[in-house]
């Protein structure tokens, strides 16, 4: 019979530990010109061993004289990863206990090396080939712990393969088959499976249950990390973002994860709940993440990371991932805030009393009730107490007034601090000037519930504060598009000061009679928010100063609301002096035509811009008759 | 309509090129006489695909016969131009290895004669650079006077390498308030004549990371990227005047490495070995948070480092070409087509939003 010998069998399972060690070990050491020379060797030895297979086995299973398999050849099924008759893989074909059985396992499992070995070396259609011949075997065998791990395996692979090739149905075919193997497999049998490794090794280097279980587990928790990207394509985020979860969630249970990349995809799909408004799950995912990034150990020091290389790159590493963390946080807090503030403001934009009633008995009764349940958990045995005392520090409720506000603020203010210390303005440039505008954007959410107006106007003031050097300093050769925004910024907040001044006086008394002062600060006001206005519009023309006949899209809206609010502003600039009256209204009149203009010659602009088109056209109507009065005026006081 | 009738106003501009068939060159398409495109007009290709020949459209089409002097005419000579007066310009060469991307931008291998008509865009955007600096020179009397100085590194495997000093470590991107992004203590070398500029860069050329596979004869696997500033300082009426403008020349590795860029279509992200973690579930979730309803998000996940680099080329007031190089041989199929998208894909290339939504309240 033409079986192996325990020697020739014994030199197989050499070759293929060498293969092995070749393939994940040495290639990383491969030379940059020859970068799969391991891999080549390792093919080599591969191939030799299918040959064996092939050679010594012949027999065992086609030819039925030794009476043991009894069993009929399965009938060939197609192979395109469609899912009926794969979940036929449990009830038909050879028992793997059956020689037959384990000769396809056996010849199948090289197949599948020699597939993923090809894959690697960039022949992917003789990849494919390959893994093909691997499902082929297994086709004819049925689900059992000795080879369901492969089953998976094969199907991961050919996933990563036709997506490769923009073919993702395909793929997608692949890994639910690969997923619900498993499901089917945990619900039926559950047993530690055992690994492909295991075909080739002596009885003695078999693997434990537990080193058994990791591994299923792994392959599985790729299958689920694949189909994640797979939903995402097809542009099914919701159930994305379900299988990434999980993806984190089996990690962190099973132990197999890196601390600090847990804790930064962590923080990134808070983002996602975040921009979905389900802050109780983007809160648990951030504090999740704080705690798990603890886990990576302190910072080195300074004088550690002089010392050595390592140290350094850990130290930068540490801080800026944490960093990053922050930022996440930062968004949680400003994004509550105005998700808040956009359910309390009323159609002038100013706090509205009944809604904060109303919202303030719908939070008592759902508190009564007490239905809410966390929507999802992470976490194991030993973290799970920290993450929860993280989460309580701040709530996920939205803020109904100024104290609940004022706490989300000052969390999202303490973050700031935290991520401003690594992301220094010399160095990080663009990411220290993120961490300002969101800080101002904290301000200006947290100035909406307050309720007195000169405190309201010193928040903002802190606003300029903060952004009104950096904007002047900035290189905007480099940074033309943040310097927009800070310009953009600093003139709306002006403009913000300018209207709260304006309801300051008007409360005072009637405004015919303000006092020098106030008309000063108020006329300083309205020329810094044109100031800056005037200077964005000044950064869209030409290096020869001219203006645009066409502005792009990405500026349009901007460079009309622009336009129009330096309208607005000059129109406002309070003064006595009639040559001065005159040429602020001119002023007004040549922005309100611009405005008109532009969308008459392209009317396609109209719509981005439409209350502004409309009042524009309206002051253009008006300006005019006020303009020749004035003049009038002057005329008989001259 | 009025909109971009010169269509300068365009910041990125594409350039296909197709290479001739390959003979004898050890590389796998060698002898492939069976064509997979056609050039239908100098801005538009017919890719014959099946069921239906697709038509793609760029700025330029340029097919087997085009010579070295009309592809630098088209490209590269209006971004020197723009960098005499002191605008940023890149000049991006993509393609698959093989496609005659090195031929492109420098010429037949092995290339020292500055007189060869068959040198590529670099040595000849050398050459006028340096003629405009002498013209102005000349022109202004002396009044005016330049600076010119290169700098030349390799991006591998997100780690930024000198090569102008191979002994040095891999060094960090950094940023500054008045010259925006640098690589940290990279070697810069003063040059004064296109000789010199030539010179350096062949230097560092050669201490490039290339690699042979089975298939492909030898493929760059990193990014390159020349780097040449140039300061002008003009003195009028006792008023010095400086202006500072940089042009990048960026060799791009072979499309066929290119895993870990955006430039992949749907190729899923893998896990990288057993027993790591899934280093890329952040970026799968990233692009789940990518369409943010106006929400306001935080990214961890930093660009890379080449596009953080080159930040201000891609879509900022900078100019910028990119070469797209194909070749025409219908075992390339795959290559020319996913090229041929990327290309399609770098004209979308823009920055976000300018003014976040947020700031541009309405009307009160």
């Amino acid at each position: 019979m033409a079986s192996f010998s325990s020697n020739e069998w014994k030199a197989v399972c050499a070759k293929f530990t060498n293969a092995q060690q070749l393939s994940d070990v040495e290639s990383r050491t491969d030379p940059e010109n020859d970068p799969f020379r391991s891999k080549y060797k390792a093919r080599e030895l591969l191939t030799e061993i299918y040959c064996s297979l092939k050679n010594f086995e012949a027999g065992d299973g086609e030819e039925h004289d030794d009476g043991e398999t009894s069993e009929p050849e399965p009938t060939e099924e197609p192979l395109d990863g469609e899912k009926p008759v794969d979940l036929d893989a449990f009830s038909r074909g050879w028992s793997s206990d059956s020689r037959a059985g384990l000769r396809a396992a056996r010849l199948a499992a090289v197949e599948y090396y020699l597939g993923v070995n090809h894959v690697d070396t960039e022949e992917l259609s003789a990849g494919q080939e390959h893994l093909m011949n691997c499902m082929k075997h297994l086709g004819k065998c049925r689900v059992s712990s000795e080879n369901v791990s492969l089953f998976i395996h094969v199907r991961n692979q050919l996933g990563i393969l036709w997506a490769g090739r923009d073919e993702t149905e395909k793929s997608q075919g692949f890994l639910e088959t690969a997923e619900s193997i498993y499901q089917r497999y945990m619900k039926e049998n559950g047993s530690p499976p055992t690994d492909m490794t295991e075909y080739f090794c002596s009885e003695e280097n078999q693997l434990t249950h537990q080193e058994r279980t990791k591994k299923f587990e792994l392959a599985y928790t790729h299958t689920l990390y694949y189909l994640a990207q797979v939903y995402q394509y097809f542009g099914e985020n919701e159930r994305a973002a379900n299988y990434c979860y999980s993806t984190l969630q089996r990690q962190l249970q099973l132990n197999q994860f890196n601390p600090m990349e847990w804790a930064l995809n962590a923080a990134t799909l808070s983002q996602y709940y975040i921009t979905k408004g389900q802050y109780m799950e983007g809160r648990h995912c951030l504090a999740a993440a704080t705690v798990i990034s603890g886990l990576a150990g302190e910072v080195p020091s300074e004088a550690a990371a002089q010392e050595s290389e390592a140290e350094r790159d850990r130290r930068e590493q540490l801080k800026q991932k944490r960093s990053e963390i922050a930022r996440c946080w930062i968004k949680y807090c400003l994004n509550l805030l105005r998700d808040a503030k956009k359910l309390l403001e009323d159609n002038i934009g100013e706090l509205d009393t009944d809604r904060q009633d109303e919202l303030r008995r719908a939070r008592r009764r759902e508190e009564e009730e007490e239905g809410r349940k966390q929507a999802l958990l992470f976490g194991s045995e030993d973290t799970f107490d920290s993450i929860a005392s993280v989460e309580e520090k701040v709530s996920y409720l939205f803020p109904l007034d100024f104290t609940e506000a004022r706490a989300i603020f000052l969390v999202g203010q303490n973050y700031v601090n935290q991520a401003k210390e690594h992301f220094q303005m010399d160095g990080f440039v663009t990411d220290h000037i993120e961490i300002l505008q969101d800080h101002s954007a904290l301000f200006r959410a947290l100035a909406f519930f307050e309720e007195d107006v000169e405190r309201r106007c010193k928040m903002h003031k802190r606003r300029v504060d903060m952004l009104e050097p950096i904007c002047n300093d900035l290189n905007s050769q480099y940074y033309l598009l943040i310097r927009r925004q800070l310009m953009f910024e600093l003139a709306e907040t002006y403009n913000e000061m300018m209207d709260l001044k304006l309801t300051l006086a008007n409360r005072q008394e009637d405004s015919q009679s303000l006092d020098n002062h106030t008309i000063k600060k108020f006329n300083h006001l309205c020329s810094a928010s044109a100031k800056y206005f005037q200077m964005f519009l000044d950064s869209l023309c030409s290096p020869e100063g001219k203006i645009p006949e066409h502005l792009e899209e990405d500026v349009l809206r901007p460079a009309l609301v622009a336009r129009f609010r330096v309208a607005r502003l000059h129109s406002k600039l309070i003064s006595s002096s009639p040559p001065v009256q005159l040429d602020n209204l001119n002023k007004a009149l040549e922005n309100y035509k611009y405005v008109v203009q532009y969308c008459e010659a392209h009317p396609e602009a109209a719509a981005a811009a439409e209350t502004e088109l409309e009042l524009s056209k309206e002051m253009v109507g008006l300006l005019p008759l006020k303009i020749n009065r004035l003049k009038a005026r002057m005329a008989t006081n001259n | 309509s009025l909109h971009c009738a010169s269509s300068d106003c365009d910041s990125i501009k594409v350039f296909i090129r197709v290479r001739p068939l390959t003979h004898g060159t050890g590389l796998t398409t060698d002898g492939d006489q069976n064509l997979c495109l056609t050039v239908t007009s100098p801005n538009t290709i017919r890719l014959l695909s099946k069921p239906e020949p697709r038509t793609f459209t760029y700025d330029h089409v340029a097919d087997m016969d085009t010579s070295q002097d009309s592809v630098f005419n088209i490209v590269a000579k209006n971004i020197v131009e723009s960098c005499m007066n002191g605008y940023n310009g890149t000049i991006f060469a993509y393609g698959q290895t093989g496609s005659g991307k090195t031929f492109t931008m420098l010429g037949p291998s092995e290339l020292d004669n500055f007189t060869d008509e068959m040198r590529g865009v670099i040595p000849r955007s050398f050459e006028y650079l340096f003629f405009l600096i002498n013209r102005e020179v000349e022109k202004s009397a002396k009044s005016k006077n330049f600076l010119c100085k290169c700098s030349f590194i390799e991006i591998y495997n997100e780690q930024i390498y000198d090569l102008l000093d191979t002994a040095s470590a891999s060094l960090f991107l950094r940023e500054n308030i008045k010259k925006g992004v640098f690589v940290e203590g990279a070697v810069e070398k003063f040059v004064s004549s296109a000789a010199e500029a030539y010179q350096v860069l062949s230097t560092g050329w050669r201490n490039r990371r290339v690699a042979s596979t089975s298939m492909n004869r030898e493929s760059s696997r990193s990014h390159a990227v020349f780097t040449m500033t140039l300061e002008s300082k003009e003195t009028k009426n006792e008023v010095v005047n400086i202006r500072t403008s940089q042009l990048n020349l960026v060799d791009l590795a072979g499309s066929e490495r290119q895993k870990d860029t955006h430039t992949e279509g749907s190729r899923l992200k893998e896990a990288s070995s057993i027993n790591r973690s899934l280093m890329c579930l952040g970026q799968v979730i990233m692009a789940l948070v990518d369409v943010s309803n106006g929400k306001n998000r935080h990214i961890c996940y930093r660009d890379s480092k080449l596009t953080f680099l080159l930040r201000d080329s891609l879509g900022g007031n900078a100019k910028t070409y990119i070469i797209a190089n194909v070749h025409p041989g219908s075992k390339c199929f795959g290559e020319t087509l996913s090229t041929l998208h990327f290309a399609q894909r770098a004209k979308l290339i823009k920055n976000k939003a300018v003014i976040n939504e947020d700031t541009q309240g309405n009307v009160r």
